[in-house]
C-alpha cells in the first residue's frame, strides 16, 4: 500500500471515529451529561485552585516587593557627603536593585500624605522623622546582609536602625512555600479523582456499546479502530466540561474578588483579567487529557481482544 | 489467479475450479477425480483447517475438548454436531480465536491461531465470516449499515463499500430493504443481513454456530440454500447446528463431537449415527 493511501485510510478512519463519537455523546445523552457534570465539577475545584493559587501569589509578590525593601534611617548629625558615599556603595552592590535618599522633609511629606496619619500628623510640632535610604533588595534571602550592612555604618541612626523585621520576612517564605507544595497536592488529588470518575462513566458509555465492540471485534477492527471512538468521546466531553468550568468561573472570578476585598481587606486581593487566558488554556488542555487518559483506560478491558 | 482462468475454462458458471473439484470428489469415480485434477494443476490439497491433538481446558478446570485432531480441506461444508456441552462451541471459538488451546496446534490458512500476535488477529477475522444464532446486529443501524459495518471497520473508501455492500445484499435476496431496522425484519431476514455482513468481505471460510437456531423450519431451510450457494462460489463452510432434518438431508460431511472428543466423522453423514444406534437417538 502506498503512503498516500495509508493516509486516506487514516482520514476516513478518523472521520468515522469522530461520527461514531459525536453520535455516541449523543446517543447516550443522559450518561455524557453525567459525565461533563463531573468533570465541570473537578475542573471548577482546579480552577478556583488555580485562581486562589494565583491570588496569593500576587499577594505574596505584593508582600514581597515591601519586605525586600528596607529602610536605613540616617542620624541627623551626618554629613550629607557620608550619605551620598554610602547610598553610591548600596547602588553598587549587586543585590541591591535601587535605593533613593529620603530627606526629612520628603519623610514628613510622605508620613502626612497617608490618610491613615491624618489624625496623628495634625499633633506632630516640628520635624521628628528621620531621613532614610529606601534600599530595594533584589532577592528576598538577602534582605538581611543589607540590613546588617545598614546597621554597621557610620551614619545610621543608632536608637532606630531600620524598619526590617527578619522574623516576619522568613515566616512570609516559609508560608509561599507550603502554599506551592499544598496547592500542587491539591492539583494531583483532584486530577486522580477526576481520572477516575471519566473512567467510570466511558466504561458505562462502553458498556452500553458492548455488542457493537464485539461485533466490531468479530468483523476484525483493530484494537484501535474501537479505542479511538471512546478516546475521542472522551476528550470531548472533557473538552465540553471545561468550556462550562471556565465559563462560570470567568462570570464569578470579579465579583468573587470585589466580595472578597470588601470583607477581608487588609489582603491586597485584586482582579487579573489577563489570568483568564491562562487558566482558559491549562483546563482546556487539562479536559482534553482527562477525558483521554479515562476513556483510554475506561475502555482498555474491553478491548482487549 | 489461475483459479479464476479455470471458472473461465469451465464455462462461467460462477464456480471456481477448485470448489468444482471439491464438490465432485463426492460422488465421482477416482479417474474422473484424476481428469479434474489434470483440468486444475494448481489444486491445493493441503487441509485449510488442521487441528493437531487439540486439547482445550478452561481456567475453572472444565475440560472441553480432548485430542481433537480434524482436517478441513478448501471448499469443504461440514457440520458440527453433538449434544449441547459437547464442545462445539468451544471448537467454535477456537477456531476464531476467541480462545486458545491448552494444548496442540490448530492451523487455519498455514497460521498457527495459538501462536498468532494480539495484533494479527483483526487481520485473521478478516478472512474469516462468522454468523451466530443471535445474528449479532446492531439495532442502532439499518440494513444497510450494519453490513458496511464489517467494511468500514477496514477503512474501506465509500465507493467500494458501496459496490461490496450492494453485492452481498444482492446475494442474500435484500435488495430494498436497505434502509430497514433489523427490528422491522423477520428473523430469517435477519440472519440474511448478518450472512451479507459475513460475506461483504469476500472471505474464504463462513464459520456458522448454529444460524439456524432461532429459524422455523422453513425459514432455516431457505438460510441453508443461502449457505450451499456460498459453499459453490468456493468458500468453506463451518456450521455447528442442532437441526437434526436438514443434515440428515443435505447429507455433507458430519463431524459428531461428544463429551470434548471426536466421536464420528463421515463424508456424507447424518446427524445420528444410525448403524450404532437407530431406533434410541432418531426418535
Amino acid at each position: 500500500m502506498t503512503a498516500q493511501a495509508d493516509i486516506t485510510m487514516i482520514l476516513r478512519n478518523l472521520k468515522f471515529a469522530l461520527n461514531s463519537a459525536w453520535q455516541s455523546f449523543w446517543r447516550n445523552l443522559a450518561v455524557s451529561l453525567a459525565a461533563v457534570l463531573s468533570i465541570t465539577l473537578i475542573l471548577i475545584l482546579a480552577g478556583i485552585n488555580l485562581l486562589v493559587g494565583h491570588a496569593f501569589a500576587q499577594v505574596l509578590d505584593g508582600f514581597r516587593t515591601k519586605v525586600s525593601e528596607i529602610s536605613i534611617n540616617v542620624s541627623d548629625d551626618t554629613p550629607l557627603q557620608t550619605v551620598y558615599d554610602f547610598q553610591a556603595q548600596l547602588a553598587a552592590d549587586p543585590r541591591v536593585v535601587t535605593v533613593t535618599f529620603v530627606t526629612k522633609d520628603e519623610a514628613l511629606r510622605e508620613f502626612k500624605s497617608d490618610p491613615q496619619n491624618a489624625i496623628l500628623a495634625t499633633q506632630i510640632e516640628g520635624n521628628p522623622l528621620d531621613a532614610k535610604l529606601d534600599v530595594r533588595v533584589k532577592n528576598l534571602n538577602d534582605v538581611a546582609a543589607i540590613d546588617a550592612m545598614g546597621r554597621q555604618w557610620s551614619g545610621v541612626d543608632p536608637t532606630d536602625p531600620t524598619n526590617y523585621q527578619g522574623d516576619f520576612v522568613n515566616r512570609m517564605l516559609d508560608l509561599s512555600e507550603w502554599l506551592a507544595i499544598a496547592g500542587v497536592a491539591l492539583l494531583i488529588v483532584l486530577m486522580i479523582v477526576s481520572v477516575v470518575i471519566v473512567m467510570n462513566t466511558i466504561r458505562t458509555a462502553v458498556y452500553h456499546r458492548r455488542k457493537e465492540i464485539e461485533v466490531m471485534k468479530l468483523v476484525g477492527a483493530t484494537e484501535w479502530f474501537v479505542r479511538g471512538p471512546f478516546v475521542l468521546e472522551g476528550i470531548m466531553t472533557g473538552l465540553i466540561a471545561a468550556a462550562i468550568a471556565l465559563a462560570l468561573l470567568a462570570v464569578a472570578y470579579e465579583p468573587a474578588v470585589v466580595q472578597f476585598k470588601s470583607d477581608v481587606g487588609f489582603i491586597p486581593l485584586s482582579y487579573d483579567p489577563a489570568f483568564i487566558s491562562s487558566l482558559a488554556r491549562d483546563l482546556l488542555i487539562a479536559g482534553a487529557l482527562l477525558g483521554a487518559v479515562g476513556s483510554y483506560i475506561g475502555v482498555r478491558r474491553y478491548v482487549r481482544i | 489467479m489461475a483459479l479464476r482462468e479455470g471458472v473461465g475454462l469451465l464455462g462461467g458458471i460462477g464456480y471456481t475450479a477448485r470448489d468444482l473439484a471439491t464438490r465432485a470428489r463426492r460422488r465421482v469415480t477416482p479417474q474422473q477425480e484424476t481428469q479434474l485434477m489434470v483440468l486444475t494443476p494448481d489444486f491445493d490439497t493441503r487441509p485449510v483447517i488442521s487441528f493437531q491433538h487439540v486439547h482445550k481446558t478452561y481456567p475453572t478446570g472444565t475440560e472441553a475438548l480432548r485430542d481433537v485432531n480434524l482436517e478441513v480441506p478448501q471448499g469443504d461444508f461440514l457440520f458440527l454436531v453433538g449434544p449441547s456441552g459437547a464442545g462445539k462451541s468451544t471448537l467454535v471459538r477456537l477456531l476464531i480465536r476467541e480462545e486458545k488451546p491448552t494444548r496442540g496446534k490448530i492451523f487455519v490458512d498455514g497460521i498457527e491461531l495459538g501462536r498468532m500476535k494480539r495484533r494479527k488477529l483483526p487481520h485473521y477475522r478478516r478472512k474469516v465470516g462468522l454468523v451466530f444464532q443471535d445474528f449479532k446486529l446492531l439495532p442502532n443501524l439499518t440494513v444497510y449499515e450494519n453490513v458496511a459495518f464489517a467494511m468500514r471497520v477496514l477503512g474501506e473508501p465509500d465507493h467500494k463499500v458501496k459496490a461490496r455492500v450492494a453485492e452481498a445484499l444482492d446475494t442474500v435476496s435484500l435488495s430494498g430493504k436497505e434502509q430497514t431496522y433489523p427490528a422491522n425484519l423477520s428473523g430469517g431476514e435477519q440472519q440474511r443481513v448478518a450472512i451479507a455482513r459475513a460475506l461483504v468481505h469476500a472471505p474464504r471460510f463462513i464459520i456458522a454456530d448454529e444460524p439456524t437456531g432461532n429459524l422455523d423450519p422453513a425459514t432455516a431451510w431457505e438460510i441453508m440454500q443461502l449457505f450451499l450457494r456460498i459453499n459453490a462460489r468456493g468458500a468453506t463452510v463451518v456450521m455447528a447446528t442442532h437441526n437434526r432434518e436438514i443434515v440428515d438431508l443435505l447429507r455433507r460431511r458430519v463431524i459428531a463431537i461428544d463429551a470434548g472428543q471426536i466421536a464420528r466423522d463421515d463424508r456424507s453423514g447424518r446427524y445420528h449415527d444410525d448403524l450404532a444406534k437407530p431406533q434410541v437417538r432418531a426418535q
